[in-house]
């Protein structure tokens, strides 16, 4: 017991414990203590273990499953961060602190956004498969688009010829079509109505020239019977005739299957 | 193992152990001393042990429920981090955490708006019923309980003034004029309802 100890001092303990002392009597309440009165302390403990009960008189409420596994999470994120004597492991207290830091940052988040990220994610994952499947449809739309313009560009350039090729034997209603540029040396060709082949057999063009047939490429038909083919290296004079054998798969160096296809 | 799940009035039996244990409990100091070493299980352990009373503190002295669980939250993290700190012949241990909650539940409360604490207040009706003390069915729980039976020989008067200091952080002065009742009064209800709060609970 301090010498200025005094019944007044007692009788503000129990609001001081409260924290309810204000005022002139908090400054005297906190010098008194100040001059280490062991009654005073003994008797705050024994207030503070009064207020711990009045604490635990509260209806109890269970606490939600989020909030648990939070903890969890932290308690099995990184060691508990306490002070060091000064000058050890700085850096693994920093660390601790940061890793315990992102612990309960992602904690807090992932609790907090988990329903929400967990439908973003789902739909950043459909979004992907549709741009990746469009990408996939652009890209082959591409294609066929700067086929199509060379093609064209074969068709219309200036000097281009058109031979048509009628159907043989046995398909009389295939027909088609083949056009030479002279001025870019290239030619495309397309065929209609045409059966399609056993995968052992190809469709292969032809053109002759001083009575030789010399190979312009292979090629099959869709459902529709439709195929075509582009000749990066066309005839330089006008070719004497263009035919479509049949021939094993993979072409040949001159022809030895039927002819389905004459012009 | 504590079971706190039920409430006062239906599992009368988990109450009354509930407020015998009031002292420090071997148990649960080994198991802040287990925590202080960095035993995250130990931690989860105390959290399933003294998380219901430390919640029904916060939500009462919060209103809120999701503000509440939030706290609670950072109440464990402190004790995660602080465990070391603890004195087992100051407090027990649950009377340790209960304080730690307090103390951030009151710090949340200071930095609240009034506007703030009636849209809180408004939400709690979401999450937990948060009863007054006095209502009929706490006062049930209490009959069965040292502290409810210890809360009842105080005048409603007394009571109201506690309970304003302890779960609002109120001060004397503030007390006087929430109540709008004389300075003096108010300390001497608080001095007088806290003597009678220590005798029934037979503190020496």
């Amino acid at each position: 017991m301090s010498a200025d100890h005094s019944t007044r001092h007692e009788e503000l303990l129990p609001a001081y414990a409260l924290g309810a002392v204000d005022g002139e009597d908090l400054r005297e309440m906190e010098s008194h203590l100040a001059t280490g009165c062991a009654e005073c302390h003994r008797q705050l403990d024994l207030w503070q273990g009064d207020l711990e009960e009045l604490a635990a008189s509260v209806e109890p409420v269970t606490p939600s499953e989020t909030t648990r596994r939070r903890v969890q999470r932290i308690a099995g994120a990184a060691a508990p961060i306490r002070p060091r004597p000064p000058g050890t492991l700085r850096w693994a207290a920093l660390i601790a602190a940061a890793s315990l830091l992102i612990a309960v940052w992602s904690g807090w988040r992932q609790a907090r956004l988990g329903d929400e990220l967990e439908r973003l994610g789902a739909e950043r994952d459909r979004l992907a498969r549709q741009v990746s499947g469009l990408d996939r449809q652009l890209g082959l739309a591409r294609a066929e688009a700067d086929r199509m313009a060379e093609s064209l560009a074969i068709i219309a350039s200036p000097g281009a010829r058109s031979i048509q090729l009628a159907g043989l034997g046995p398909s009389p209603k295939a027909s088609g079509h083949t056009f030479v540029s002279p001025e870019r040396g290239k030619a495309v060709f397309y065929a209609f109505d045409l059966p399609a082949l056993a995968p052992d057999k190809t469709y292969q063009l032809w053109w002759i020239e001083g009575g030789k047939p010399v190979s312009a490429g292979i090629f099959n038909v869709d459902e529709r019977g439709t195929g075509s083919v582009r000749v990066e290296r066309a005839p330089q004079v006008a070719a004497d005739a263009w035919a479509v054998t049949i021939e094993p798969a993979g072409g040949v160096p001159a022809p030895t299957g039927e002819m389905v296809l004459k012009g | 193992m504590l079971d706190f799940s039920g409430s006062f009035g239906v599992a009368a039996a988990p109450a009354v152990h509930l407020f015998m244990e009031s002292r420090p409990s071997p148990d649960d100091a080994h198991l802040l001393r287990r925590i202080a070493s960095g035993d995250g299980d130990a931690l989860t352990r105390l959290f399933d042990q003294h998380s219901p009373v430390v919640l029904g503190l916060l939500v009462r002295m919060l209103g809120g429920r999701a503000e509440a669980e939030e706290v609670l939250q950072e109440v464990f993290l402190q004790v995660w981090m602080q465990a070391d700190r603890y004195e087992e012949s100051r407090s027990s241990p649950r009377g340790w955490i209960l304080m730690l909650a307090r103390s951030r539940a009151l710090d949340r409360l200071r930095r609240r708006t009034s506007q703030q604490r009636r849209e809180d207040e408004a939400a709690a009706g979401e999450g937990v019923a948060v009863r007054p003390v006095g209502t009929a069915r706490l006062e049930a729980a209490e009959q069965r309980s040292r502290i409810g039976a210890a809360l009842g020989v105080l005048s409603p008067e007394q009571r109201h003034c506690i309970e304003l200091a302890f779960f609002e952080g109120l001060t004397h002065t503030q007390i006087a004029e929430r109540l709008k009742a004389p300075l003096g009064t108010v300390k001497s209800r608080i001095l007088l309802g806290m003597n009678k709060l220590r005798q029934a609970l037979g503190t020496s």
